[in-house]
């Protein structure tokens, strides 16, 4: 089988690195090599910026409902070749099909949003401020925009961005994730199909130094990012010092609390697709359990859980009935292991341990392979309940009431995401009105906002001012101008 | 084999209805009297495939349940003799296996589903109340 070796798309062309740091990608169910990403050196990524602000004069002229058209046209080309986008996604970052799936439609479904950019982007009036005297507020187009992609949703999140920024007349610079990046090269062929003018959206693989040189280049007007907490900080920062519009979306820790009268058995599914969904590798994943109630309610609530985590089939994501895949990368399962192991250290005591697979098709190597892993008796201070452990990890505490479950999740530095199990709806607006995070779950585990809401984040979770998706992002790309007038 | 998720129970209807499709045009060539049911038969269930596949796709979001719905459903519980019928006297007999056979599939997958996948349970039970109205 040949490998690929991956080219950067800049000005309309698919053009090959002159790097000579060249990253080698693996599909972690298999341990293979797949490709390899050259990492773009700084003069490449600025020439990427450089076309896109080439770009950006005809194409701010062009008509709104035409830009609109491009996304358009691009969608159905997205629903032809819907599986082999989703599988290319399984391949390199190593989640279950239907996951994959499920970011595909999610990334579509950006598109549709983005593509009523005309009435999104729509200035407002008011006639007679003054004797004779209107005003207006006109939403224009700024010019070169970028993002700064993750590699746990390497097709999905560059779409939270690109499509809203090229359909309010921007122009647009991905640079994915180093490790995933075939996702956004799978993509962009059918940019390509799709004829968008030459230097309107550009991709460069790369790492650190390509991510700089978004952040430094004059041209560039903003940058959006999503990953760790101490990188979000850091591009924010940087964008700062540099006069940039930033969106940095950061790490989380997110909490579940179960209420004594939380209907369990219908919640099930929902809690464990949060915990243990995409390995656990994703900023909306729960990862700390607050459990109110009696011995009783207690152990019933850890009972099933650890028995539908324990049930979990954990394999290659090709396979259509496993339902958990493999950490990204070893070091990801090390980390993870890490983290379990000073769970121990710190008194915490494992109900199930994810180190040893059970439901595991023996015939795999199981080098990035953990199974879900709970820990009971996990106090606040510990670090497993503090810092983000982005693997299928959950701690299980227990709590004397709402009121101490949410002080709880206060301490936390994070604020991405809560929810909570409930039958009661006075406790569930309790918690909805009192809670400091930026996505609220209520009997709903993973909070992920759809295409047409901005998502949210407070805390160490989010750097910015307006958020990814919705209104918002389109508030990102676009500036009001004001504009008084008076004819005589 | 364990239909556990919504990929898997995706193949496993293909499988179903693009051989009983096969199974009602052999049948038809078979029995020229029965034709028009049997071609009407195949042109339906190749349409509850394409209908089942574009509603997933169409409904299946990040949000990832779909790896847990369907708890408890299992390909071995629904096997189905698809060899064409040899004589009419058996044809109305094995016709009616096969129907009761997928609709009892599409009942259980809408049961276990339903409140958990927009669109599909609602699109299972139709179907299963198609597959009724042919008994």
């Amino acid at each position: 089988m040949s490998v690929p070796k991956l080219k950067n798309y800049i000005d309309g062309e698919w053009v090959e690195s002159s790097s000579t740091e060249v990253v080698e990608l693996r599909n972690p169910a298999l341990d293979e090599i797949i490709g390899h990403a050259p990492m773009s050196t700084r003069d490449e990524t600025n020439a990427a910026v450089e076309a896109a602000a080439a770009a950006y004069a005809d194409w701010r002229t062009t008509p709104p409902v035409s830009r609109s058209r491009y996304l358009h046209r691009l969608i159905p080309l997205m629903e032809e070749n819907f599986d082999e986008l989703a599988r290319v996604q399984t391949v390199e970052h190593g989640k279950t099909i239907d996951e994959s799936r499920g970011e595909t439609r999610r990334g579509i479904e950006m598109l549709e949003v983005a593509a009523g950019m005309p009435s999104l982007m729509m200035g407002y009036n008011l006639e007679d401020i003054a004797v004779g005297i209107d005003e207006y507020a006109i939403n224009q187009p700024l010019g070169v925009f970028s993002c700064i992609a993750p590699f746990n949703f390497p097709f999905m999140v560059p779409l939270w961005f690109l499509p809203f920024a090229v359909a309010a007349g921007n122009t647009f610079v991905v640079k994915s994730s180093p490790r995933t990046p075939m996702s956004q090269v799978a993509l962009f062929k059918l940019f390509d199909e799709v004829g968008f003018p030459p230097g309107v959206v550009n991709l460069v693989g790369g790492a650190e130094t390509a991510a700089n040189a978004l952040m430094d280049h004059p041209l560039m007007q903003g940058v959006t990012f999503v990953g760790s907490t101490a990188v979000a900080r850091a591009v924010y920062e940087r964008c700062g010092k540099n006069g940039k519009r930033c969106l940095a979306q950061g790490g989380a820790k997110n909490f579940v609390v179960i209420m004594p009268d939380a209907p369990l058995e219908q919640s099930m599914v929902s809690l464990t697709a949060a915990f243990f969904g995409n390995s656990g590798q994703r900023c909306l994943s729960a990862a700390n359990v607050l459990v109110v109630g009696d011995d009783k309610a207690y152990q019933r609530f850890v009972d099933l859980f650890v028995a539908a985590a324990k049930n979990i089939r954990v394999g290659n994501g090709l396979d259509e009935s496993v339902q958990m895949g493999p950490m990204q990368n070893a070091a990801s399962k090390d980390r993870v292991i890490g983290y379990i192991e000073k769970g121990l250290a710190q008194g915490a005591t494992l109900a199930l341990d994810g180190r040893k697979l059970l439901n595991f098709d023996d015939s795999l190597p199981d080098r990035c392979f953990l199974g879900p892993t709970v820990f009971e008796n996990v106090t606040p201070d510990m670090t497993i309940a503090q810092e983000e452990i982005f693997g299928p990890v959950a701690g299980i505490s227990r709590v004397g009431g709402l009121d101490e479950a949410i002080d709880i999740i206060h301490q936390n530095p994070y604020g991405n995401a809560a929810s909570i199990f409930t039958a009661s709806g006075k406790d569930a607006r309790k918690f909805q009105y009192e809670v400091v995070v930026g996505n609220v779950g209520v009997n709903v585990g993973i909070v992920a906002p759809m295409a047409f809401f901005p998502f949210g984040g407070r805390k160490n979770s989010f750097f910015g001012v307006v958020h990814g998706q919705g209104r918002d992002v389109v508030r990102f790309f676009t500036e009001p101008k004001i504009v008084i007038s008076r004819w005589f | 084999m364990k239909l556990n998720t919504m990929a898997a129970v995706m193949s496993f209807i293909s499988d179903l209805e693009t051989r009983t499709a096969s199974f009602y045009d052999a049948a038809g060539e078979k029995h020229p009297g029965l034709a028009d049911t049997c071609r009407a038969r195949a042109k339906e269930n190749r349409s509850f495939e394409k209908q089942v596949r574009q509603t997933y796709y169409g409904i299946i979001t990040d949000t990832l349940e779909s790896n847990y719905c369907f708890e408890g459903l299992d390909s071995d519980d629904y096997g189905l003799n698809l060899d064409p019928p040899s004589s009419v006297e058996t044809v109305e007999g094995r016709f009616s296996e096969v129907e009761k056979t997928c609709q009892a599939f599409y009942v259980k997958a809408a049961e276990l589903s339903d409140g958990l996948m927009a669109d599909l349970p609602r699109l299972f039970k139709r179907i299963a109340k198609k597959r009724a109205s042919r008994l």
